[in-house]
Order: structure tokens, then sequence, then C-alpha cells
């Protein structure tokens, strides 16, 4: 029997017998659309983590720190006993993170970009105008900030003393001194007005436009003495991150300054250096790779220069574990739930044979051999489970989008809520799925079918 | 052509059983038209079932062509009637979501022939049973004496060697009837193709050239095209 005739019989049957046909798909959809959700709900959220980790992690990025577990006055590295005179005594300690090591670093296969990154401290910014926010300022070669993934909206880096970048959060949420500590009172006394919670959240996340104007920062003596820098000139503001929340971006305040600022800086505000004299030599550094394939070969390759290295790597590892237990279970609900549909289809596919069985005994009689009967009927489970499969992937896209929905009007239409998404390998999957359970369930009903006695099938009371 | 040999066969209901037909033997030429003729439970329809390879009988063989289709399995014997035997059914069981058409080529189907073989056959055929016109409709559009043609054309349309008729006419009024006969002997006579028909009336059987009765399981005259027996006599037997 041809493929094409078998098709037709079969569709033949699936469009005339509208209940069983209905009842088939209905089940069918719903452990598909159940199949599908789970996969996409466990892959939405797994991106949503790796975005969040990526944003906050970087998982292309190796921080470089001095391995002080080295003892100090041997004069055996190689590298840092050279004779560049910049790095002076650096023979001193193998374990210190020099601008030779840098050199190194940045020449090595896979990395990008080397630099240091130190914190200086959290600390109030002002403007001529006096606007304050506080911003985290960090001392690194500001003509690395690109390479970093940190490129410029305004302006760009400059050799200066005195100069800053801020990036785009910084720029946000600067507000008038007396309006903002009023607000702030307001608030503590009523905690839950949503006025004034939104009047607050609206604050911060006012632009202000910093671009080549000057901004001081604000220091305290040891005795609580406020203490003031010189006067700092902005004169580049970074792009807003990609995929990064507007919530997230105002509360990620950050002002980069060279490291020859931030030493003036610290002098200013009589910080000192934290213990370190030594100007040729790192707290840390970081290292930009190519892709996070190769950040372990990188790793191997820094510690080889007897440094302290870190990376996220195994944060990840650890949240692909998690979530591939979460996607099992969650894909063995949606097979639970596929193979109680399938009950249905097994019961309605049976009670179809019984009503049909006077046709079957005709094409029994007409020469359909038992084999042409099984398949016919395997062809219209199959053809259900499809039916339920397409239904199946239409609701799982109506189920998506009103969990979407729900979830934007829950977190207030902000940026931030979890996106859930169809991933393409969902699609094929639940349509297997389905499909595969339309014809399992229908093998019982086609060899009942198949053996039903023709004479009696045929014979009228 | 056909040829049944010492044919019994018994329903078994418990610890009781029926005898419905005893010793059985007789033979069908190629091409011609026969009549079981009987009363109600006479055994002609187990008969036909037999012979039909519907039922598997309790002793005897039956001949179709020189194969025994006792001795065949399942499958056997869905090949060989797909191949050999046709049907005429009284009720015509016609395939209702299927077109008067796709009916007809059903068996073909089967036989996986291509669709443009099986439509130039069914057309065809349509035409040699009176209703051409009627290919597209779906059986439901139909009289009761159209359906039987399509029923008709449906069982000749594999060339069958044998076509076993049970009660053609039985839902039909004599006109119609008068027609059916008439058709299934101008193909009779057109084709040579043997037709067994299943009756219970004489005016039927009368019209066949060979007639078989039946009574309570015995075949009790079988007056074939040589016989000189008066037809009136194993009519009215």
């Amino acid at each position: 029997m041809r493929i094409g005739d078998l098709t037709r019989l079969s569709w033949d049957q699936v469009r005339r017998r509208k209940v069983v046909t209905a009842l088939c798909a209905a089940g069918l959809s719903i452990g598909c659309a159940a199949i599908i959700l789970a996969l996409s709900i466990g892959e939405s959220a797994q991106k949503y983590i790796e975005t969040e980790m990526n944003s906050f992690f970087k998982m292309d990025e190796i921080t470089v720190t001095a391995n002080e577990g080295v003892s100090t006055g041997r004069n055996q590295g190689g590298q840092a006993s050279s004779g560049n005179p910049a790095v002076g005594d650096d023979s001193k300690d193998r374990g210190k993170l020099t601008d030779q090591k840098l050199a190194i670093m940045k020449n090595m296969k896979h990395v990008t970009a080397v630099a240091p990154f130190q914190q200086i401290n959290y600390m109030e910014m002002s403007t001529t105008d006096n606007r304050k926010s506080y911003v985290e300022v960090i001392g690194t070669d500001l003509n690395m900030l690109e390479a970093f993934d940190k490129p410029f909206m305004n302006g760009g880096p400059s050799d200066l003393i005195g100069t800053i970048v801020l990036n785009y959060g910084a720029t946000l949420g600067l507000a008038d001194a007396e309006a903002r500590d009023k607000l702030i009172e307001q608030l503590s006394r009523n905690p839950y007005d949503s006025t004034l919670v939104e009047q607050y959240e609206k604050m911060n996340r006012m632009p202000a436009s910093l671009f080549q104007r000057q901004v001081q920062f604000l220091g305290y003596l040891n005795d609580g003495k406020a203490i003031r820098t010189s006067q700092l000139r902005v004169t580049g503001v970074l792009k807003k991150p990609k995929g990064v929340s507007e919530n997230a971006v105002a509360y990620d305040k950050k002002a980069y300054v060279s490291l020859e600022t931030a030493q003036m800086m610290r002098q200013e505000l009589n910080m000192g250096r934290g213990g370190s004299a030594d100007e040729a030599s790192y707290n840390s550094v970081i290292v930009k790779v190519d892709s996070q394939e190769n950040v372990e070969q990188v790793e191997r390759q820094i510690k080889k220069l007897t440094l302290n290295t870190q990376t996220n790597l195994q944060q990840k590892e650890r949240l692909a574990e998690q979530f591939s237990i979460i996607k099992a279970v969650a894909l063995g609900g949606g097979v639970f739930i596929l193979i109680i549909a399938s009950i249905s289809i097994v019961v309605a596919m049976t009670m179809s044979t019984y009503q049909r069985r006077r046709q079957i005994g005709i094409m029994k009689v007409l020469g359909a051999n038992l084999a042409q009967i099984r398949n016919m009927f395997i062809i219209e489970a199959a053809l259900l489970g499809l039916l339920g499969g397409l239904l199946g992937i239409l609701f799982s896209y109506w189920i998506v989008w009103g969990i979407n929905g729900l979830i934007q009007s829950m977190s207030g239409g902000g940026q931030d809520a979890v996106i859930i998404f169809v991933p393409m390998m969902a699609i094929p999957v639940g349509m297997a799925f389905a499909i595969l359970t339309g014809v399992i369930s229908g093998i019982y009903p086609a060899v009942s079918a198949s053996r039903t006695d023709a004479l009696t099938a045929i014979r009228r009371d | 052509m056909l040829r049944v040999e010492g044919l019994s066969h018994a329903f078994r209901n418990g610890t009781e059983t029926t005898t419905v037909l005893r010793d059985i033997n007789f033979q069908v030429r190629q091409g011609e038209i026969v009549a079981l003729l009987g009363s109600s439970g006479s055994g002609k329809s187990t008969l036909l079932n037999l012979m039909a390879g519907l039922m598997k009988p309790t002793e005897g063989d039956i001949y179709i062509s020189d194969h025994n289709i006792v001795k065949m399995n399942e499958n056997q014997l869905s090949e060989f009637r797909r191949k050999h035997i046709g049907f005429i059914f009284q009720a015509y069981e016609l395939i209702a979501n299927l077109t008067v058409r796709e009916n007809v080529e059903l068996p073909l189907v089967f036989q996986s022939v291509s669709p443009s073989i099986r439509k130039q056959k069914a057309l065809s055929l349509l035409e040699q049973v009176g209703i051409p016109e009627k290919a597209e409709l779906f059986p439901s559009q139909l009289s009761g004496g159209q359906q039987q043609r399509v029923s008709i054309a449906r069982s000749l349309i594999t060339e069958p060697s044998v076509i076993f008729a049970d009660e053609p006419t039985g839902n039909l009024d004599t006109k119609t009837e008068e027609e059916i006969l008439a058709i299934l002997k101008r193909l009779n006579s057109m084709m040579k193709t043997t037709f067994v028909i299943v009756t219970h009336e004489r005016e039927v059987a009368a019209q066949t050239q060979h007639i078989i009765s039946l009574r309570d399981g015995y075949l009790i005259t079988d007056r074939d095209p040589s016989d000189a027996t008066p037809l009136a006599e194993v009519t009215t037997g």
C-alpha cells in the first residue's frame, strides 16, 4: 500500500472523527506544551542567570593578584630579575605583580588585554552645582577601558593627571543634596508610600550631562573631618552596558582614573598606598581572554609566573550542573504529563476502532491485510501526534507570552524581569515527543483493529 | 474453477455443536453465474463465507483456480482475496467518507496500484454499470440501486476469478432488482467472471445458469447447465 494512500485514508479519519481527534490532539498538545515549557523555562532561567553572571563576573576575565605566599629575598626568579631599572627590586619577591609580568601576560596567546584595576574607595562625588552621588573609584589604565568592553559614549581617555572617566551609571541619580536628604527623610517616615518610592526611583535614574564637567570627591580624615580632592575633569562617559536592566545600571556607579591620578587622590585624601610604596608593582590586574574556552589555558600560564589567579568558570560549571538537574526534572514532568495524555489517546482510539470495526471488516474482505490495517491506524495516531504537537507549540507560545506578560506586570514593567523564550531546540523535541507518544499510544488500538474478525465485523444482526 | 469437496461445518456453542453444512460437494465452471439457493438457516451464507475464506470449515477442501484456500493462513488469504475474489454485499458496504470513485478504487489501493491507473479503471467500470456521472459523489448521495452498482464496480476492479454476491438484490425493489441482475449477466458475458450469488429468492435463482439448493445444511440439488432437469422443479424444490 502506498504511503500517500495510507496517509490520505488516515487523514480522512482524523478529519471525520472530530471528537476523537479533538480529544487526542488536546491530550497530546498539553503534553507537548508541557515539554516545550519545561525546556523553555529551564533554558531561559539558565540564560538569564548566565547573562547576569557574565555582567557581574565576566567569564572571560582572569583576576591576577600578587602571590604573597612566596618568600622574599631570593634572587632566583628568571623574569623578575631582568635589568629593567623600572622593575628594580622585583627579584626580592618572586610573587610580586610587576610591570614585567604584565608585559609577559600581554604577549600570551589568547590574551586580548591586561590592565590593573585597583579599587580606591567608595566616595561621595559632587558636581560644581552641588549635586551628589556615591561612586566606586577605580585606578586603571584608561586607554585599556575599551579593550575591557567599556566603550565610550562621549569623549575618551586622557593621559593628563586630574582627568576622570565615568561609567553610564555614575551619570544617573545625581541629585541636589538638600532635595535628596529631604526625600530620604520622608521615605524613612513613610517607607511604604508608593509615590515617594516612585519619586526616589525616578531621582535615582535621572541622567545628568557630566561630560567635560568638573567633579570632586569627598573623603574623611581619622578625626572625622571632611576633606575634598581637587577638581577632576570628566573626559569620557562610557556607554550604557548591553543586556543590563535600568535598575542595575543605576546602582552600578563607577569612576575610572589613571594610576597617577589615583595616587594623587590618595595623597590629597591622606589615604596612603596600603603598606606598599613600590610603584612598579600592583595588587591586582585583570587579564581579558579572547574566549571562555581559553581561560583555563591562559590561567595555567599565568600561574607559572608565581601569581595567584581567580576565574569565574567554576561558578559557571556549578550553575550548569544545577540547571541540568532542573531541566531533567522539568523534562521528566513534561514526559509524565505526556504519558498521562497518552492514556486518553489509547482510550479514544480504542473506542474509535470499535466504532469502525465494520469498516475494518469490509477493508479486510476487500483484501487489506493485517499490516495494512495496522499501519493505517498507526499513521492516524502519528497524524494525531502531529496535530497535537502543532497545537502544543501554539499553546506553549501563548503560555510563554502570558507568563512574560505576568512577569512584566508584576515587576512594574521594568526590564529586570526574567523573560522566558522558547528555544529553537524545544520545538523539534516537543514535536518528536508528541508524534512518538501518538504512535506508541496508537500501537494497541492498531493491533486490536488489525485483529478484527472480518466476518464478525460485516455480519448484520 | 471453484471446487468444493466433502465440506462440512459445525458451530460449537459451549458443549453443544450445531452442524450447519454436511458433506457438500459441487463444482463451478469458469464464467458461470451460480445461485446458492436456500431458505433462512439452510447454510447458504455459511457456505459463501467458507468459499470466500472468511471462515475455516470443520472438514473438507475448497479449491479456487486450483488453490486450496482451506490450507491458507490469514495473510495468504488476504493476498488471495485481493487478487482472485470480489464481493458484493446485500447492504452495499461502501465507505461513507470516500467518493464513489474512491470506493471503486479501494481494492486496488491495497494492491499499491498507481492512482492514475486506478482512476482510469474505476471510471471505466462506473461507465459499465451505468453511473459514470456519479463518480465524485459520496455514497449517501446515491439511491440503493446506484450504491449496489458501485459495489458491483468495486468487486470487478481487481478482475477477480470469482465474485461472491450475498443477496445482492435483497435490499432493492423489483425494478431495481431486475436492473442489477441484468448488469450482472451482462458483465458476466462480457468479462467471463464467475458469479456466485446467494439468494433465497427463486426468481433471482431462475435467472442464473447453475443452481445449487441447500436445505438444513444438505445440498439437495445441483443443477448445472448440462442438467436436463426442468428449472421449475429445482426452484420449487
